[in-house]
């Protein structure tokens, strides 16, 4: 792993001179070359040009294409998208395994057994993994690296990650979805609920990110 | 109309994997494609140095919006169809709050982590271990914080209807805010050395016009009726353990009522209360008296009005069972709470009247037999449901004396039983002597209303139909423990006790010496006359079994081997006294006067010999307890009590009676009489 890592570093962008440049487009920059020198002589590219390349697609179109899963999702399913369900399952599946007469008596994942994974959004996430590695790996954005700020250790930013999905697993369950089920899939119904995620998690996002923003530089 | 696959319940189905695979390709595909892959990128939104989650999130979300009004609104779905999620107000700051630091922290979220997964970010695996974590600490945490998972419930609700403004103004504000919001974003992320895709201003003004156009006609769009797509409910009978968060059959509530998927049968809950399912919510929405004087177990008491509030945390978890007495309440409950977006109510069919009809009722009671099984299950439900004291295996408050039964019963505990339910005292004497002074409580029956001209035969015991129906006026119910109480005569308790064998109804026993008995004993009699509803009472079909006619008997003599017991007087059975149209008795019969089972008793009442005496008495007539006897005498009053002493004291398992008795034979001069002169002469 490590070795992979170093021979795509130069490509993720954190040998950045300019390293205020704290959210990088370089790691999806579709680097992956066949010869180490062409990829260092990217990155040497990359290193003096102040405008990375831009990400694969032009984002309000990856949008619209995005919109029209989520209705294609409504009138085919009857509901929206949505990514967080399938980890809880998951969760309350590696659970039973250690503990199995507690998680089915409890009050939240107990109703889910028998088959906690046969659940329509488990076989949604599996379609989200099968569809993002086709993308990036036809457009050549699959790299194995801890993404990171150019300054910053590996460990600070896995420690904070680690963090931010606890919280994130929780909330999740807590507003019954993430930004894919509750925010975007019940804002295009119109949800107050889902305005109020979404306000409430805009708002604390902007106001902690500074203090997190170390695991970037 | 689109039936989706919500709305026909199989979103769980294998059609309905495939569909959520095959939609989640597409969605892993457009957040790769905008550059998601990337945890920089994403947790560039909060540094306002790349603002594509913004850009991404409000075209999808606005494109997704129009869509839908637009579809709506064309009548080509309806939002019934669609699983709509209910507003929680706590839950959703709460979680927006703490999803908000999460996000900043990991700078992923979960669809975007399972795509960072893919792109081979470690970090991303990191985080979605977190989440994982995550929510198997909100499972742990759950029981503490289900409070806060239902504070500010407010079922669905629409933000235009939050904010009390029209879909139409909503739609186009928020077309605008989107555009807005893409032009500010635009314009902050410019600054130096920050990554920004290629999107031109001119671009922008495009998309722009594109999306507020798009709103104006998606609120603008006709209706078309579309045919009614037929429903695909799948053949197997959707059962309630499928019911999953948003995957529970909660489309169109009324499809739903038609169609009965919103009932539970009252068997199937009483075996999930039984195997304490912990996906079931119990809810009694009766008043707190009747909650308190019986309920469920596990039920828990919500009134009404409370019900969305109380039942938000089990939205979509599980199944919610609503009962009351009938089903008037919990189906309005049902419904109201269906449109809230509960999809997983179910309510209880015919409520608790049923209930206790189908699940609870004791087996003695039911229609038919019951095989050993069906007895067992019933009993087994009844100790689980029932009261211990209501439990027994005995029917609930059924009386029962001393000793066998049928039987008899003493003055003594006659008056101590007096007034419990589901005693019935049957009072023979004529009405002038009930008039002056009965057992309180009791019922007076003339015993001659018992028998009757039946196919030309004078005084015969009536048939069964009209026998139910005569003591179900009375409100006599099977159920019952009748105690007949004759003047004193035990004949005429007997008698009447003929009429509740032909009716198949054991639950009765006889009043020892009668009422000379309990007035010798100084007990208590009032003139009251009791009240009783009427009933219908279940006559049995067939013959009674035990009564046998003129022409059986006849066979019987004939055969030799039946032993036939004529019960008058000696001097009716020598032939020396005759009230009808011959004297004498049946060929072969022998003599054992009634009146020889009789004997007064200190009290000066007339009663049953003891048994003992009995037993031996009729062990030197008959042969075995299940040798063939016929009892008969003139009308079929004195030979029921020979027929009683012989089945019902002393245990003889083959005893006829021959109801018509000398009142037939001797009309019938082509069956053989004799009296006691002519056997004598034969050798």
């Amino acid at each position: 792993m490590s070795d992979t890592e170093k021979t795509t570093q130069p490509g993720d962008g954190p040998d950045l001179p300019d390293s205020t440049d704290a959210a990088g487009t370089g790691a999806a920059q579709p680097s992956q070359e066949p010869s180490p020198r062409r990829a260092w002589a990217q990155a040497a590219r990359q290193a003096t040009d102040d405008t990375p390349a831009p990400p694969p697609m032009n984002p309000y179109m990856a949008g619209v294409f995005l919109g029209l899963t989520l209705l294609a999702s409504y009138l085919i399913l009857g509901a929206g998208l949505g990514a967080s369900g399938a980890f809880a399952r998951l969760g309350a599946w590696i659970e039973h395994l250690v503990l199995p007469a507690r998680v089915e008596a409890s009050a939240y994942f107990g109703p889910w057994f028998p088959a906690p994974l046969s659940y329509y959004l488990v076989f949604m996430a599996v379609g989200v993994f099968a569809g993002g590695l086709l993308s990036a790996v036809a457009g050549k954005r699959v790299r194995l690296m801890v993404e990171r700020g150019p300054t910053a250790t590996r460990k600070i930013r896995l420690i904070f990650t680690l963090i931010g999905g606890v919280l994130v697993g929780f909330a999740s369950r807590l507003a019954m979805g993430c930004t894919s089920g509750q925010a975007l899939s019940g804002g295009a119904l119109l949800l107050t609920g889902s305005f109020v995620f979404m306000g409430c998690l805009f708002a604390t996002g902007y106001l902690t990110a500074w203090a997190f923003r170390r695991q970037w530089r | 109309m689109i039936a989706t696959l919500y709305s026909t319940g199989q979103l769980n189905a294998p059609i309905g994997l495939a569909c959520a695979l095959a939609l989640g390709f597409c969605f892993g595909l457009c957040l790769e494609k905008a550059g998601f892959g990337s945890s920089r990128r994403l947790a560039g939104v909060f540094y306002l140095t790349d603002m594509s989650v913004v850009k991404v999130m409000f075209s999808a979300l606005v494109t997704a919006a129009l869509g839908l009004v637009a579809a709506e609104r064309m009548g080509a779905v309806s939002l019934d169809a669609l699983y709509l999620m209910p507003t929680i107000l706590g839950a959703h700051a709460v979680g927006g709050v703490i999803f908000g630091v999460g996000f900043a922290m990991g700078g992923w979220c979960p669809g975007t982590a399972a795509v960072g997964v893919a792109s081979g970010r470690v970090d991303a695996l990191v985080f979605l271990i977190g989440v994982v974590a995550g929510s198997i600490g909100y499972n742990e945490a759950f029981p503490s914080i289900a409070p806060l998972a239902s504070w500010g419930s407010r079922g669905v609700a629409f933000l235009h209807q939050s904010l009390n403004v029209t879909q139409d103004q909503l739609v186009l504000g928020l077309t605008g805010m989107a555009v807005i919001m893409f032009w500010f974003s635009e314009v902050i992320e410019r600054g130096p050395a920050i990554a920004r895709p290629g999107v031109s201003r001119l671009f922008l003004a495009g998309f722009s016009v594109v999306l507020c156009v798009g709103a104006l006609v998606a609120l603008n769009v006709p209706r078309i009726d579309l045919p009614l797509a037929p429903a695909k409910v799948p053949a197997t009978a959707l059962s309630p353990t499928q019911s999953a968060p948003g995957a529970t059959p909660g489309d169109a509530v009324l499809s739903e009522v038609q169609t009965g998927r919103d009932h539970i049968e009252p068997l199937e809950l009483a075996r999930r209360i039984m195997e304490r399912d912990a996906t079931l919510t119990l809810v009694d929405i009766r008043t707190k008296q009747e909650f308190d004087a019986f309920h469920l177990p596990g039920a828990q008491n919500v009134p009404m009005s409370e019900l969305p509030t109380a039942l938000a945390p089990k939205r979509g978890q599980g199944v919610i069972v609503i009962y009351s007495n009938g089903m008037t309440h919990p189906a309005q409950a049902r419904d109201a709470l269906a449109r809230m977006g509960f999809g997983n109510v179910y309510i209880l069919t015919g409520g608790l009247k049923d209930f206790f009809e189908a699940v609870l009722k004791p087996a003695s009671l039911r229609e038919g037999p019951q095989s050993p099984e069906t007895v067992a299950a019933i009993n087994k439900a009844r100790s689980f449901f029932l009261p211990a004291e209501l439990a027994k295996p005995a029917t609930p408050a059924l009386l029962t004396p001393p000793g066998r039964l049928p039987g008899l019963v003493d003055a003594a505990w006659l008056k101590d039983n007096l007034g419990k339910s589901g005693l019935k005292v049957i009072d023979l004497r004529p009405q002038p002597q009930y008039n002056s002074g009965h057992i309180p409580g009791s019922f007076a029956l003339n015993l001659e209303s018992l028998r009757g001209n039946v196919g030309g035969l004078p005084s015969m015991l009536l048939p069964a139909p009209l026998l139910a129906q005569h003591l179900g006026q009375m409100g006599l119910t099977p159920r019952d423990l009748v105690v007949i109480v004759a003047g004193e005569a035990p004949h005429d308790a007997t008698l009447a006790a003929m009429a509740l064998e032909r009716l198949g109804h054991s639950r009765y026993a006889l009043l020892s010496g009668g009422m000379k008995a309990w007035s010798a004993a100084g007990l208590p009699t009032d003139k009251n006359l009791p009240k009783a509803s009427p009933t219908r009472y279940p006559a049995p079909d067939g013959p009674d079994g035990f009564t046998v006619t003129g022409i059986e008997v006849n066979a019987a003599m004939a055969g030799g081997k039946a032993v036939i017991i004529d019960v008058r007087p000696a001097d009716y059975y020598n032939g020396t006294k005759s009230d009808e149209a011959r004297a004498g008795h049946i060929p072969g019969a022998v003599n054992r006067p009634f009146t020889d089972d009789q004997a007064d008793a200190p009290d000066g009442s007339k009663r049953l010999k003891p048994e003992a005496d009995l037993a031996k008495a009729y062990a030197a007539l008959i042969p075995s307890k299940d040798h063939p006897v016929v009892v008969h005498c003139r009308t079929g009053h004195q030979a029921s009590q020979t027929w009683w002493v012989l089945t019902r004291l002393l245990g003889y398992t083959n005893v006829k009676y021959y109801d018509a008795g000398w009142t037939e034979w001797a009309a019938r001069p082509e069956w053989p009489a004799v009296t006691t002169q002519t056997q004598e002469k034969k050798p």
